[in-house]
């Protein structure tokens, strides 16, 4: 196989999978303040959970952007990686997930030295997650080349809208009666 | 449920889904319905010569000793032809140069 169809073929489906690690981190952090998830575990099996997909999506996602990075017909400089919109073609498509890739830097980041932050404003910044999410969706909506594919887009918006009611739900009515 | 099994969970989930993935992709590796279509090559045409460099001049079609004229020909013997088809009065090309 020629190395850059190769490489081409990384990029899809570790963009795909790392969306998929992270739908798996998203949910689990929303089941940890709603009772959405009791049947499945209590809190601490979903906690472990929730800090154990961190060790998912990294690699995915940072095989996503080493791929795109090689591959010659992405035309991606290592500064597009955290500088957003200045790709020559699609700045905002790609710039989106530059942007999702920056908070979400900053979300993992901040959960590590949590013992060592302010409490609030550990939450507030992990609160973004929200914004981080939709961000993501949206490069993939906008530049993911196989989102108009049936099966593809059928679990990306499932996954999508099931995180968006229980964020909602979260959001609006606090932790959820049993 | 225990968090080794919702990690081991995650695990296969995820495994499945990169797994998935590539399948397709590698079944469907172009999408002319994809949102972003970056261009090929850097800009330039596809028959466009690189700067600096000029087309190689081809060799004149002519023989090495000269320009010869074709000597005359005879008249081709006439032919029986179909209804409807007419023999040219053209001379027949009967010689070529001799390289």
């Amino acid at each position: 196989m020629d190395p850059q169809l190769f490489i081409w073929l990384v990029a899809r489906t570790t963009g795909m999978a790392s969306y998929a690690a992270l739908c798996i981190a998203i949910l689990s952090g929303i089941a940890l303040r709603t009772s959405v998830l009791d049947w499945l575990a209590k809190n601490r099996p979903l906690r472990a959970l929730h800090d154990w997909t961190t060790w998912l999506w990294i690699p995915l996602g940072a095989g996503h952007v080493v791929a795109l990075l090689l591959d010659k017909t992405a035309q991606i400089d290592p500064l597009d990686v955290v500088v957003p919109f200045q790709v020559p073609y699609g700045p905002l498509q790609i710039g989106l997930g530059t942007l999702s890739l920056d908070l979400l830097v900053i979300i993992t980041v901040t959960s590590w030295l949590r013992r060592r932050m302010n409490d609030e404003l550990w939450r507030w910044i992990h609160r973004t997650s929200y914004v981080m999410f939709v961000l993501l969706f949206l490069h993939a909506y906008s530049s993911g080349t196989d989102f108009n594919a049936p099966a593809v887009s059928a679990i990306t918006w499932a996954a999508a809208g099931g995180i968006a009611l229980l964020g909602a739900s979260r959001i609006v009515f606090g932790r959820l009666p049993e | 449920m225990p968090s080794w099994a919702l990690k081991l969970g995650s695990l296969c989930i995820t495994l499945l889904v990169v797994a998935g993935s590539y399948d397709y992709a590698k079944l469907h590796l172009k999408n002319a319905a994809a949102p972003l279509q970056p261009p090929v090559d850097g800009g330039s045409g596809p028959l466009t010569p690189p700067a600096g460099v000029s087309p190689t001049p081809l060799p004149p079609l002519v023989g090495v000793r000269g320009n010869r004229t074709r000597p005359p020909s005879t008249p081709a013997p006439f032919l029986n032809l179909q209804p409807g088809v007419q023999a040219t009065a053209l001379p027949a090309v009967t010689l070529t140069h001799v390289s």
